[in-house]
This record gives C-alpha cells, sequence and structure tokens, in this order.
C-alpha cells in the first residue's frame, strides 16, 4: 500500500520533472519563475515540517523536492545549512532514519538480502524508491562522503544560475559519469548495483548533458555543438580540397585502376620530376634570369648584349629563331648575355656570385632531393604489412559501397579486376618452381647476348664518332646528308631497336615481370649511356675548338683596337672618345653559349622526337586498327598489330636522361629548367590522353610498390655522371674574355675568393682559408667516412634482424594454421569413424537380434555388464579411435533396454 | 517533407523504431520521408524495383545482395519497420553506446551484426558457410568477364585457404571475422546518417 502510494508521488514527481525540463528547454525565462515556484515550495516545505507531519509518503516528497528545488543555489553554505536541516529532522524522525540507513547499506552492496525479504511483486516500486532514497541519504551523509559525491551534489542546481567555474564542474561530473558508465562493465559489483548505478548515471548524463544547453549556458552548449558540428565538416571538406590540390591526382587513379600500378608509377615518376623542376625554375628564374633582365645593363648597350653586325639581317628569322641562335641566343637565356659587373641595380645584387651559387644549388639540391627520396621509400619497403588475408582481403572488402556514378563504378571494377590480376601474378610468381638448371641456362645466355648487343653497339658508336671527326676535320660541306647527320641516325636508330632486341631475350628469363622490368631498364639504361658519352666527347671536341678560335681571336681584337686607335687619332685627334656601335666590335666565339644553344636543342628536338612517337606510334596506329578493322582481311585489334602497351621502361628512361640533360646544361643555359618544365607540363597531359586513349593495358599486370627506388637510383647514377662534365668544365676551363658573368677571371669559382675578399671581414676570408686547408679538409672527410660506413654496418644488421624476425612470425602463424587444420580434420575423421561404427553397430545389433534371438539371457546380462559391450566395441575394430565417444552406445542402449 | 513524413508516422510507431534501431526521432522522420520518396507505388512498402532505382545500388556489383538484405525470407515487399531494421545496421557506433546495457540484446550496429550483414551477402544459400561456388559467384559479380573462369577459380580457392581453419573448405562466420579482424568494419559499415 505504502509502496504504491510512493511509486505514484514518484511518478507525478517525474511527470513535473520532465514539464518543468521541457519548457526550460523551449524559453529561458521560464527559469526565473520555476525559482519563484522553488521559493514557494520550500515555505510550503517549512510549514509543512512545522507540522511535522509523521507520515512517510509526504516527508518523502517533501525531500525529494527539496533535492530538487533547493540545490539552485551556489553557495555551499546552503548545502551546510540544508544539511543542518536534515540532521534537525533526522533527530526528529529517528525510526526513519535507521530504515532509511538500512536501506543505504543495502545499496551499498552488503546486505542484498534484505531485499528479498521485501515484497518481489513490487520490484519496480522498490527500484524507483531506491533511487529517491539514495538522493535523500547522500544529502544526509554529505559529510562523511567524499569530494566526488559531493561534485555530484553540486550538479543538482539549476544551470541557468551557475557561474562559469559551476558549469565546468558540472561538465567534469558529466564526463566522469560518463566515463563510469563505460568502465562499468569491469567493475567487481554485484550485478544489481551495476544496474542501478547504471541507470542512476545515464538519468544524470541525459539529465545535465540537456541542462548544460539550458539558461546561460545554453548558448555556449549549442554555439559549441554547432561548432563541433562545422569544425568537422570543415576537416572533411578540407580533406577533400587537399585531395583535390594534388596535381593530376585524379587522372594518375584513372590511369592506375585501368593499367595497373606500374604505368601509374611512371606518372607519378614524372609528377615528381615535375615538382623538383618547378623548384630549379623557381632558383634560376627568381635569382638569375630576372635580376639580370630587371637591373642589368640593357640589350644592345655592349658588345656581349647584342647581335652581331653579321647576323643582324637574319636576327629575327624563325628558323634561326627555332635554332636558339640570333635575338634569342643573345638574351638572359644564355650565359654569354650576362655582364661581369659584380653588383646590378640599386640593390647591388652580386650578379656573377649569384649565377656560380643558383649551378652549384640546384645541383646540390637535387642530389638532396634524390637521396631523401630514396631513403623514405626504403624505409616504406621496410615495413611490410600483414597480409595473410591478401585475397579474402581484396574479396571482401575492396568495393566502395558509396559508388554512385556509373563512370566511377567502371573504374572500379578496372581496379579491381586489375588488383586480383595483380595479386594472382604475384602468388604464381612465389609458387613457381621450375627446372632450376634450365632457368639458370637460359638466364645465362640471355645475359651472354644481352652483352654482345652493347658491346655492338657501343663499338659502332664509337666508330661512328671517330668518322664524324674525321668528316669534321674534312669540313661538313663536302659530304653527303648522310655522312654529317650518322651519330644522331645511328644513336637514334639503336635506341630504337636495342630495347625492342633486350625485350625478346628478356623473354627468355622467365623472370617475374617486377624484375625483368628492372633489367630491361638497366640495359637501356646501359645503352643510354652511351649516347650520353658520344654526346659529351662530341661536345667536348667543341670546346677545344672553340678555344683554338678565342685565342686567334683575342690576339685580333689587340690588332684592331690598336688600328681603330691610330685611326681615330690621325682622323679627328680632337675626340675625346670614339663611339661605337657594339654591334660592330669583333668578338670570341664564346663556348658556354654554344654549350647551352647544344643543350637546348637536344631538348627540344628530343621532346618533338616523343611527341612525334607518341602521335604516331600509339595514336596512329590505334586510329589504323580501329578503323581499318572493319575491311581487313584478319583481326587487327587481336592480331599482329593491335594496340600499343604502354613502354613503362622506354619512359621512363627517357624522362631520366632528359633530367640528366637539365642537370649538365643549367649551369650554362638558366632557361633550360623552364623549358623542362614547359615539356613536362604538356607531356603530363598528353601522355595521360595517349594512355588512356590508345593503350592497352599489359597482359602481365604487376605491382610496381619495388621498383620506385629502382628509378631513383638510376635517377642518382644519371645526376651523378651529368654532373662530372659540368663540374669539371667549370673548374678546368677557363671562362671566355668576353661574355658571361665570369669573364675576366682565370676560373669561375675565383668569383667565391673575390666576394670573400670584398664583401666580408677580414677574419672571415682567414677562418676560410684555414678551413680549405688540406690538412683539415682530409681529416673530415675521413671522419664522414667512417661515420657513414659505422651507420650502414648497423642498418643492415637491424634489417637483417627484421627480417628473421618476420619469418619467425610468419612460419609460427603457419605452424599454427596447420595445427588448427590438423585438429579439424582429425576430428572430422573421428567423427565419421563414429558414425561408421555407430551404423555398424547398429546393424550388427540388428542382425544379432534376428539370429541371437534365443541368446535374451546373455544380451540381459551384457546390458548389465560393461564387459561384453567394450567386447562388441572390439568386434568394429572403431574403439581405438572412441576413447569417449558416446554415440554407439547411445544407439546400443536402447536397443538392449528393448529386450 | 519532414513534417509530412512525421505526420504519417505515428508517436508511437517512431517510438518503437526508436527502441529497436537506436534511430534518433528526427533521423526516423527523415529516413521516413526517403521511404515515402522510393516508394513510387505508394502502398507503404518497396519493392526490390523502387531498390533498383537507387543509383548506387543500380551500379553495385552485389547491388542486388544488398537488396536482398532487406527483404526477408520469402517475401518480396518490406515495410518501413524493415527498412529501418536493415538501415540500422550501418548506425555508426557512437562511443556512448559502447557499454549501454551489459544485459540487454545486441544493438543492430555493433561489430558482430555488422559482420553478419557482410557475410549474408555473400551467402547466397544462408547456410552460414562461404561455399567455393559462392565466393565464384560473388566473384563472377565482381570482375565480370574480365578475368578467366579458372583464374577466377584460384582466386576462390586461395581465399578459402587462407579462411578457413577448419579445413572443411567453406568459410564460416567464425572465420569470416576473424578474416576481418584488422578491417575498420565499424568505420566502415557506418553511414552517416543526418541528424
Amino acid at each position: 500500500e505504502r509502496h504504491r502510494g510512493k511509486r505514484r508521488d514518484g511518478d507525478g514527481e517525474k511527470k513535473k520533472r520532465k514539464k518543468r525540463r521541457r519548457k526550460g528547454a523551449h524559453r529561458a525565462e521560464e527559469g526565473e519563475d520555476e525559482v519563484q515556484t522553488r521559493h514557494e515550495r520550500r515555505e510550503r516545505e517549512k510549514r509543512r515540517r512545522a507540522k511535522n507531519d509523521q507520515e512517510a509518503k509526504g516527508r518523502e516528497r517533501d525531500e525529494e523536492e527539496r533535492v530538487q528545488t533547493t540545490s539552485g543555489k551556489v553557495a555551499k553554505t546552503k548545502k551546510n545549512i540544508r544539511n543542518e536541516n536534515t540532521r534537525r529532522r533526522v533527530e526528529e524522525e529517528e525510526v526513519e532514519v535507521e530504515e532509511r540507513l538500512e536501506k543505504r547499506k543495502k545499496k551499498h552492496g552488503s546486505a542484498k538480502k534484505e531485499e528479498k525479504k521485501e515484497d518481489e511483486g513490487k520490484q519496480m516500486v522498490k527500484e524507483k524508491e531506491r533511487e529517491v532514497k539514495k538522493k535523500k541519504h547522500k544529502k544526509e551523509t554529505s559529510e562523511e562522503e567524499d569530494d566526488k559525491e559531493e561534485d555530484s551534489k553540486d550538479e543538482e542546481m539549476r544551470p541557468e544560475c551557475l557561474t562559469p567555474e559551476e558549469l565546468e564542474k558540472l561538465k567534469e561530473a558529466v564526463d566522469e559519469r560518463k566515463k563510469l558508465i563505460q568502465s562499468l562493465r569491469g567493475k567487481p559489483w554485484p550485478m544489481k548495483k551495476k544496474l542501478v548505478t547504471l541507470r542512476e548515471s545515464q538519468e544524470f548524463v541525459e539529465k545535465y548533458e540537456g541542462a548544460l544547453g539550458k539558461g546561460k549556458g545554453r548558448k555556449l552548449y549549442a554555439y559549441k555543438v554547432m561548432m563541433t558540428k562545422k569544425w568537422m565538416k570543415f576537416q572533411r571538406d578540407f580533406e577533400n580540397f587537399k585531395t583535390a590540390c594534388i596535381p593530376w591526382e585524379m587522372k594518375i587513379k584513372e590511369i592506375e585502376s585501368h593499367f595497373g600500378s606500374s604505368v601509374a608509377s611512371y606518372f607519378i615518376f614524372l609528377r615528381w620530376m615535375y615538382g623538383i623542376n618547378m623548384i630549379l625554375f623557381g632558383l634560376t628564374f627568381g635569382l638569375v634570369m630576372v635580376p639580370e633582365a630587371l637591373m642589368g645593363r640593357p640589350y644592345g648597350s655592349m658588345p656581349r648584349k647584342t647581335v652581331p653586325r653579321s647576323e643582324e639581317t637574319s636576327a629575327m628569322d624563325f628558323a634561326v629563331l627555332w635554332d636558339f641562335g640570333g635575338y634569342a641566343q643573345y638574351s638572359v637565356l644564355f650565359y654569354g648575355f650576362y655582364n661581369n659587373q659584380r653588383a646590378i641595380g640599386w640593390l647591388k645584387f652580386r650578379m656573377p656570385l649569384s649565377y656560380f651559387l643558383v649551378g652549384v644549388g640546384t645541383v646540390a639540391y637535387s642530389y638532396m632531393v634524390v637521396i631523401r627520396t630514396m631513403a623514405r621509400n626504403a624505409n616504406e619497403s621496410g615495413v611490410g604489412d600483414d597480409n595473410s588475408f591478401n585475397f579474402s582481403w581484396k574479396m571482401f572488402t575492396s568495393w566502395d559501397y558509396l559508388i554512385g556514378n556509373p563512370e566511377t563504378a567502371d573504374n572500379k571494377f578496372a581496379s579491381i579486376t586489375t588488383s586480383f590480376k595483380e595479386a594472382i601474378l604475384e602468388e604464381q610468381e612465389s609458387h613457381k618452381d621450375d627446372n632450376i638448371h634450365l632457368t639458370r641456362f637460359l638466364r645465362v645466355l640471355a645475359n651472354f647476348l644481352v652483352l654482345c648487343c652493347l658491346a655492338g653497339s657501343g663499338y659502332l658508336i664509337y666508330f661512328v664518332v671517330r668518322r664524324s671527326q674525321k668528316f669534321a676535320l674534312d669540313g661538313l660541306e663536302n659530304h653527303t646528308w648522310w655522312e654529317r647527320n650518322e651519330v644522331n641516325m645511328v644513336m637514334s636508330l639503336l635506341g630504337m631497336f636495342c630495347p625492342m632486341l633486350f625485350d625478346v631475350i628478356s623473354t627468355l628469363e622467365n623472370y617475374h615481370p617486377r624484375v625483368a622490368l628492372q633489367w630491361q631498364l638497366g640495359r637501356i639504361f646501359a645503352l643510354f649511356l652511351g649516347n650520353l658519352y658520344t654526346f659529351i666527347i662530341a661536345l667536348m671536341d667543341e670546346i677545344n675548338l672553340k678555344r683554338e678560335e678565342e685565342k686567334i681571336v683575342k690576339f685580333n681584337i689587340t690588332t684592331w683596337e690598336a688600328s681603330l686607335y691610330n685611326g681615330t687619332i690621325s682622323e679627328n685627334s680632337t675626340a675625346p672618345s670614339i663611339t661605337i656601335n657594339p654591334a660592330d666590335v669583333p668578338r670570341g666565339p664564346c663556348w658556354e653559349t654554344m654549350v647551352g644553344q647544344e643543350f637546348v636543342r637536344l631538348i627540344i628536338s628530343d621532346t618533338m622526337t616523343t611527341y612525334i612517337t607518341l602521335l604516331i606510334g600509339d595514336f596512329l596506329r590505334a586510329v589504323l586498327v580501329r578503323f581499318l578493322n572493319y575491311c581487313w582481311c584478319w583481326d587487327l585489334e587481336a592480331g599482329f598489330p593491335s594496340y600499343s602497351e604502354f613502354d613503362v621502361s622506354g619512359n621512363v628512361l627517357g624522362l631520366i636522361f632528359n633530367q640528366g640533360m637539365i642537370w649538365m646544361g643549367a649551369f650554362y643555359a638558366p632557361c633550360l629548367p623552364a623549358l623542362n618544365v614547359l615539356r613536362l607540363h604538356v607531356s603530363m597531359y598528353l601522355q595521360c590522353w595517349a594512355v588512356m586513349c590508345c593503350n592497352v593495358p599489359q597482359e602481365r599486370v604487376f605491382k610496381a610498390s619495388g621498383s620506385n627506388n629502382f628509378y631513383m637510383a638510376m635517377l642518382l647514377v644519371i645526376l651523378f655522371l651529368s654532373t662530372l662534365p659540368a663540374i669539371y668544365t667549370i673548374v678546368t676551363i677557363p671562362p671566355s674574355f668576353d661574355c658571361g658573368p665570369f669573364s675576366g677571371k682565370n676560373r669561375m669559382f675565383d668569383v667565391i675568393h673575390e666576394t670573400l675578399e670584398s664583401d666580408f671581414p677580414a677574419w672571415f676570408s682567414k677562418v676560410f682559408s684555414y678551413a680549405s686547408n688540406p690538412g683539415l679538409v682530409l681529416p673530415f672527410i675521413l671522419l664522414m667516412v667512417l661515420a657513414i660506413y659505422y651507420l650502414q654496418s648497423t642498418s643492415k644488421s637491424y634489417r637483417q634482424a627484421n627480417v628473421e624476425l618476420k619469418k619467425k612470425l610468419q612460419t609460427q602463424n603457419e605452424e599454427n594454421k596447420k595445427k588448427n587444420k590438423r585438429a579439424a580434420l582429425k576430428a572430422q575423421m573421428d567423427l565419421e569413424e563414429a558414425r561408421k561404427a555407430a551404423s555398424q553397430a547398429a546393424e550388427e545389433q540388428k542382425n544379432n537380434n534376428a539370429s541371437l534371438q534365443g541368446q535374451e539371457d546373455r544380451q540381459l546380462l551384457a546390458s548389465r555388464a560393461p564387459g561384453p559391450r567394450t567386447y562388441h566395441h572390439g568386434n568394429h575394430g572403431a574403439s581405438g579411435y572412441l576413447p569417449g565417444f558416446s554415440e554407439p552406445r547411445m544407439c546400443r542402449v536402447p536397443s538392449l533396454q528393448r529386450h | 517533407m519532414g513534417s509530412r513524413a512525421s505526420t504519417l508516422l505515428r508517436e508511437e510507431e517512431i517510438e518503437e523504431i526508436k527502441k529497436e534501431t537506436g534511430f534518433s526521432h528526427s533521423q526516423i522522420t527523415r529516413l521516413y520521408s526517403r521511404f515515402t520518396s522510393l516508394d513510387k507505388g505508394e502502398n507503404g512498402t518497396l519493392s526490390r524495383e523502387d531498390f533498383q532505382r537507387i543509383p548506387e545500388l543500380a551500379i553495385n556489383p552485389l547491388g542486388d545482395r544488398i537488396i536482398n538484405a532487406f527483404f526477408p525470407e520469402g517475401e518480396d515487399q518490406v515495410n518501413f519497420r524493415g527498412f529501418m531494421r536493415t538501415l540500422a545496421h550501418f548506425r555508426p557506433i557512437e562511443d556512448n553506446e559502447k557499454s549501454k546495457n551489459p544485459t540487454a540484446s545486441e544493438p543492430l550496429n555493433s561489430r558482430t551484426n555488422k559482420l553478419l550483414f557482410a557475410f549474408r551477402l555473400y551467402d547466397l544459400d544462408r547456410d552460414d558457410k562461404i561455399s567455393r561456388d559462392e565466393l565464384l559467384q560473388v566473384l563472377r559479380m565482381m570482375v565480370g568477364v574480365n578475368i578467366s573462369d579458372e583464374q577466377l577459380g584460384s582466386i576462390a580457392d586461395r581465399t578459402i585457404q587462407e579462411a578457413d581453419t577448419n579445413g572443411d573448405n567453406s568459410i564460416s562466420f567464425n572465420e569470416f571475422i576473424k578474416v576481418l579482424e584488422k578491417v575498420d568494419v565499424e568505420q566502415k559499415m557506418s553511414i552517416r546518417f543526418l541528424h
């Protein structure tokens, strides 16, 4: 009766509370009303207390109301007062207190049995009651309870009149509750207590999380929620934006999905190269070309900046400009245009120094970037992930369920197919074990053939170069077109046909395609080196010729100047100075500009060749195959010409050698990086288009994860090879006397000395000269070598340990799997045996039943004693397998019982 | 639209769905409006054709399987309750939900249930095992005719070989769980339903 009453009460309370909360949520000003009602209630309460109402029901409600309503104030003093009040009341109502204490004990888990004593049917009522009571006794025993409890009491205040500190506390408490809820499962409490705590905490969190949003705190809360949502959305958008910002990412992904990662790796490499060239371009453009163009002397002010009289008529012709002669030659694009004035413009920009440092800086930067990328790639490949479920993952998780665009879906289909193909190939390669001797023999043979090819082409190049030198000495005009262009033609032909030959040879070797690609790359690389070598030799010859010419010109100029001087004196002795048009001044050949021009021409022709082969070899072929197929006698698409595959190795090598040219020539032609950026930009679009439009995926698609570092290694070799001649020319050959930023100096690097002497304090140059003393430099280099050796060996040992550990893990995994499988198989066999045995036994039993009707006594005996039963088992021969298996017995027992 | 939908949807129903699936009130009304917009027959249920009009499902190789998952066995209509029950698998797991009710039955969006949903996509004959044939069928849906049957067979064999631990040449649910142990299923099989 009493409980029910309480329940009703409690329900009423709850409704009220809910209503109030809702109101609060809707209107903030409601809070004030509430404060008023709270006061009223307290008054009422006091009155009631005065009446000293003994009825438990009423008191309970009172207290709960008080719990709710008095909590509005912040001050602890109030709490204290309340506590005093409560204590007073406690004295008044001793009986009640005792009961409550009892229940408190119960709640703390010490006396669960008491609950059982109570009415079982009113479990629900009790629970509610308990909640109420908990709150009550919290008030009563606030002093004994720890800080945490006090905190939770604080939180029962109305949020609208809370200070920020209080809000903070409230938030903390809510968080604490949340944490409690999460960790509840692990607590060593009885289930009931857990349930109670859980419900209570949840209610609390629900209430005050919402309450945080009421009144004054509400705006803040809403604002915060809004901000978090906005922030999350922003982050998401930002991620998208970041992906969109990566240049050509979508294009490359699309290609990857259709052609596999090996083709994509070429484009990624191309993009990387583009990035590097952008930086090189920025350096040369910003620090060399722009300052000279803006602050240097203008065109026509001095001989080196003017087109000579003899060339003036044709200087604007397109053919001349296309060859980078005429006005293009006498511009900031080439070395010769720059003046040797130490400082130019109002900025006092040190032009020659800047020129030298940029030249060194581009090379240094390239080395740094390549090596750093290599190191990073090596790191990435070192951390192998667990791919024991390779296929399963591909199978179950490859589709992206959010794809809604049919084109994207096609791409996804293609990429899934490709990845499956790649995986199959990897798998096949790892399990292949053919005739090892045959493979070995074939591989040796293939390498021998390739070596023959290389040696032959090397000899051919040597022969042709020698011949062309002879022709050059005779004078080119006396020879035919073929003889004049022999070297170039031979090089191109070799470059075209040798890779095909290598390709054919490499089919002998039967390597994994990734390894095969590396071999192929290495071989073509060797071939291209021949190309590079001939080019450099030819250039060196030319430089020597020009220097001879320069000597003659130098001598002539002095005589010319003398004659000019004499002439003017005789003509007009009054004129103080002679003004000669700079175009008329005789000048040296300026070998540096010549070198720069050569490189620029080479790059241009290389680019043209690449594009034209692309258009003819890929596009035209594809068009022909596609449209002639309608009226041809055999199937062109599937048969002989077919569509071309994308030639990864050739393209990569082309890119690498192209870059080598840039590194070699950039010092003499500052425009080279700019040209290269342009070229890479165009070829990115052109090749992307060509691949998607006229190539077919390779038959053996493979994963190219490992080959990236291989490209880098080749790039490093080329970088080294191409900086060698550049450094050699800078260090050993004296610069031209009348052109370029270093004219008049003995060597180009003298500009450093000059700067040190005139721009830095004396002590600095002293320190520098000490530091560059061989006695100091050599030990330093030695130390570095030692450090490199040490680091190298430690890293090697680490790697070994890593590999060992990985292997161990893998074997263990496999062992476990095998063990499981074996156990499972055995269990299955057992089961089968058991079944067989059971059926046999049943049959036997039937037979027995039929034939041995007379032997009922014995069977009865058997049913009682276990002995004969085991004897029967022995008959089946399966008992050894069934130590505890009950199936046969279960079959037998009923049949025995029948008797 | 939302208001119209909510008028069609009774408050008690929303409460029940809320309890069952854990969606919030506004999510339910929003999804209901989506449901009604999908319902071309306007009879309060969705048919397979209704689902196939969704472009994401139409182009998905496993679209049919997913659509199937919405329909109880042997029926070809699904009402809003059933619709919501299936969608509930894709509700993200919230932090405060993880240990909400230790005794209550597992919510529909738990990791296990998400995995079970995925498992059912592959388990065509509902025998709680993914056999080689089922894998082959699914593979064929996923890669079409681009890969030869022989290669598909080898893929299926490899998959089973990787996943199968008890040697019965099929993948049971437990093995499936084991395979996807390291995959962030909670995150991957969740859709951000608007609130």
